[in-house]
């Protein structure tokens, strides 16, 4: 009698997990368009955020078919875009694994992506003349491919990234020492992705050739945690990319251009607050694809993806 | 925007949840549904890996009181953290997938599970077996059962509550981890936690939160039901009337045996 009741439970649960399993997932082409049959990968902020899914329909007319989660820019992305989870990707343009992986980064003719220029933000009380100019003089140096480069060689090549620096000051005659910056007590924090992390390293050292005292608090995490932080004085610098931090700031910023984002920068940053001035160095979002899918559907721009199939 | 105070906030995640349009599938966004079915699944799978690997495992080595090592080597398990173990195994894993398929990432994620849900179920019908009185067993024995009869006519239905009990802590487990299937691009319903969080969409994380929680509770009522069902009442001690109940599980039990064998 017991034995009935457990077997009927085991059937119904085994039933259960069948019909759970048999539900997969169903393909939805529609529309006609290249996009509409791309399956699209990228952060979940992505979707929602003014220069990514709204910005693409808005500036190119173009709607994927479909939209996977994946990570920021990351090895998740990367890897789905290899094995064609995913046929276009959210990735960023100094990413090592675009050029390792003979992956096309689309061009952006029409600036749907603000600029992405490297820049300190910096606690105001702690932007002294010598400090300003430390910073001054290695954003005047910094260049997309510079930063690229530097990234291969802390991702692909994995050298530590307080080394990358030094060498790097070096190169760039950055590296003598001085007094102009000492009795600063500074707090360096990152985010938490390579490029930050070496980016703050790069501003640690400077600073302490030139006599500072520098605490560092690398790989802090995402703006939620690390905007606060630089509110409430525990960080007083960190390495920030100008479209990204006036998107987190204002929601509503629609400024592309580098000199716009920068403007518009100056009225939303928080009153204890100020950034210096810009590199030429940017690190923005790029919709990227394989070598194989660029070919097949003869894509160079985003532009492209709207065309019919 | 998310502002103003705790009560602002209740109110907007209630809308969430109550939206319609986030119950459906759009191109871009995965409803409510689909992703509720997809948490169901993974948790499904997961639980019955687990207990087809744990339940005759456990009954084995309660009945035959051989290989005890086992149950505790499956409760250092416990300690093993998920999502660093769901990254490694997906990096070794996925990119032996190619195509439109996800079963590179259903795989990792699985494994995890199981791996969660294994030392539960394992100690608990270890232990069930284990702790029948052996009055009760001796009993069986000396009415001429078998080995056999004794295990599945008497120790599984004495330890049914101790291994119902596994196996309910493990869907628990189950359910609340299956949400970093989304650490990897899978549904289920991490997904709305995650994206929330990552779209500044308060509402919607809390209400991802709320209904994982949502779902837990009701696989506990289901498990506790079943319990109520399968459990002999001369093993929990239920009976119709106060004035019928006997002295103790124990003799309840014997009854049983008695009954059934005679």
């Amino acid at each position: 009698m017991k034995h009935k009741i457990l077997a009927g439970a085991a059937a119904a649960a085994l039933a259960l997990t069948l019909t759970a399993c048999g539900g997969s997932s169903s393909d939805s082409s529609s529309g006609g368009t290249i996009a509409s049959s791309f399956i699209f990968g990228g952060p979940a902020e992505f979707k929602t955020r003014t220069d990514g899914i709204p910005g693409l329909a808005e500036h190119y007319g173009v709607s994927f078919g479909k939209y996977t989660v994946t990570d920021t820019g990351g090895p998740v992305t990367v890897n789905a875009l290899k094995q064609g989870q995913i046929d276009a990707a959210d990735l960023f343009t100094t990413d090592p694994s675009i050029e390792s992986n003979g992956f096309v980064i689309l061009t952006d003719p029409k600036a749907n992506f603000a600029a992405q220029n490297v820049l300190p933000i910096i606690n105001k009380d702690k932007a002294t003349d010598g400090v300003k100019t430390t910073l001054n003089a290695i954003s005047a140096k910094l260049d997309t491919a510079g930063l690229g480069a530097l990234m291969v060689k802390v991702v692909s090549e994995k050298q530590d990234p307080d080394a990358v620096a030094k060498a790097w000051l070096a190169d760039q005659g950055l590296d003598a020492t001085g007094s102009s910056a000492s009795g600063v007590k500074l707090t360096v924090g990152s985010a938490n992705f390579p490029e930050n992390v070496l980016l703050a390293q790069i501003y640690a050292e400077a600073l302490k050739a030139q006599g500072a005292d520098i605490k560092l608090k690398l790989n802090i995490g995402s703006r939620e945690k690390y905007v606060p932080a630089l509110k409430d004085g525990s960080v007083d610098l960190m390495p920030e990319y100008n479209g990204s931090i006036l998107q987190y700031l204002d929601a509503k910023a629609t400024a592309t251009e580098p000199q716009d984002v920068f403007d518009a920068l100056q009225k939303a940053l928080p009153s204890n607050l100020i950034v210096l001035d810009q590199a030429e160095a940017q690190d923005s979002d790029a919709i990227v694809v394989t070598k194989e899918t660029a070919e097949k559907y003869g894509l160079k721009s985003i532009a492209d993806l709207a065309k019919k199939k | 925007m998310a502002k103003g105070g705790g009560g602002a906030m209740i109110g907007q995640v209630f809308s969430w949840l109550t939206d319609p349009a986030h119950w459906r599938d759009t191109a871009l966004d995965t409803g409510i549904t689909t992703q509720l079915l997809a948490h169901v699944r993974f948790s499904l799978i997961a639980l019955g890996i687990a207990s087809a690997i744990a339940l005759p495992l456990g009954l084995f080595i309660g009945h035959t009181r051989r290989g005890t090592f086992l149950v505790a080597g499956a409760n250092a398990l416990r300690a093993l953290p998920s999502v660093g173990l769901l990254v490694l195994l997906t990096v070794m894993i996925a990119p032996h997938f190619h195509g439109r398929t996800d079963i590179g990432y259903v795989i990792p994620t699985e494994i995890v599970l199981v791996l969660l849900a294994i030392p539960p179920i394992l100690s608990n019908t270890y232990a069930g077996v284990d702790t029948v009185d052996p009055a009760v067993t001796d009993a069986a024995r000396g009415m001429g059962m078998r080995g056999r009869q004794v295990l599945f006519d008497v120790e599984l239905p004495c330890s049914l509550p101790l291994i119902l009990s596994g196996l309910r802590s493990a869907t628990l487990q189950v359910i609340a981890t299956a949400t970093i299937a989304s650490f990897v691009p899978l549904g289920g319903l991490g997904r709305f936690i995650y994206d929330g969080l990552q779209q500044q969409d308060y509402p919607q994380m809390i209400g991802g939160g709320v209904l994982v929680a949502a779902l837990a509770v009701t696989a506990d009522l289901l498990l506790a039901l079943l319990q109520r069902v399968t459990v002999s009442r001369g093993i929990s001690g239920r009976f119709a009337t106060k004035g019928d109940a006997p002295a103790g599980p124990i003799e309840g039990a014997i009854t049983r045996v008695e009954v059934e064998a005679g």
